[in-house]
């Protein structure tokens, strides 16, 4: 997915470029549309990479369950713990993050 | 030149080509770590991990400034709504490990002993089971909310 979103920016570097080639009284109007793909793009190839990293992070979850399943093994105490650590940090940071974000916003 | 915009629009299509036939849509497969379990305690395991890197990625979604604010807010709501399912695992998971370790316990003990761990077991188990299902569903609300954009 990222891939994609990469592609996407590098055809709209390269309509960019051909700017120059545009009748003067369409150019603005162009360089608007295009800046207005480019910010779209931006923010989509922010998600995107966070879907790779999530795709990855999930699979490496599912591999873990498989072999628990495979073992026949139970979930132990201490595993219990660690996930809940995990899930409580994710959670603070994000609403930290949050916090940041919304104390920025205009 | 006398087509200026044609030759244009041609240039584009010659440019465009390589990258569009390269494109793979769809090229991330996301996996479900649910379905990988065998039994309640793994299933709830693979919830409690997944919702935590989903979050992961929600957190880095939300510190990143290119990302829309309107996008950021919904990630927000999402997070308020699926917290509490997921709390509310972790103390039904948390049960349920002790109540096997009861039963565990009691397999050596007499008769009534070892009915009243089977009973617990199986009421945690069955609370277990409750939270798991209360907990998928805003947990995926979330991970779509990641996916959809």
């Amino acid at each position: 997915m990222f891939n994609l979103m990469l592609q996407l920016q590098m055809l709209l570097a390269a309509l960019s470029a051909f700017l120059p080639l545009v009748p003067d009284k369409l150019r603005a109007r162009a360089a608007e549309i295009l800046d207005v793909a480019a910010n779209a793009l931006a923010a989509g190839a922010v998600v995107a990479a966070n879907v790779d990293d999530l795709a990855v992070k999930l699979a490496a979850v599912r591999a873990e369950v498989e072999a628990m399943a495979a073992a026949g093994r139970a979930v132990t105490v201490e595993e219990l713990d660690e996930a809940l650590i995990r899930v409580r940090a994710a959670s603070a940071a994000f609403r930290a993050a949050l916090e940041t974000a919304e104390a920025g916003a205009p | 030149m006398r087509h200026p915009l044609r030759a244009l629009a041609l240039a584009l299509a010659l440019a465009a080509t390589p990258a569009c036939a390269s494109l793979q849509l769809g090229e991330t497969r996301i996996e479900n770590p649910l379905d990988a379990a065998r039994s309640i305690d793994q299933r709830a395991y693979a919830l409690l991990h997944s919702y935590a890197a989903i979050v992961e990625e929600a957190g880095d979604i939300v510190r990143d400034p290119a990302a829309p604010l309107s996008l950021k807010r919904a990630l927000g709501r999402a997070e308020r709504a699926a917290t509490p399912a997921v709390e509310a695992l972790q103390i039904s998971v948390a049960a349920f490990l002790r109540a096997r370790a009861d039963y565990e316990a009691a397999t050596g003990a007499d008769q009534p002993a070892l009915t009243r761990a089977a009973n617990a077991l199986t009421i945690a188990a069955n609370r277990l089971s409750e939270a798991v299902a209360a907990a998928e569903r805003p947990v995926g609300e979330l991970e779509a909310l990641i996916r959809r954009r």
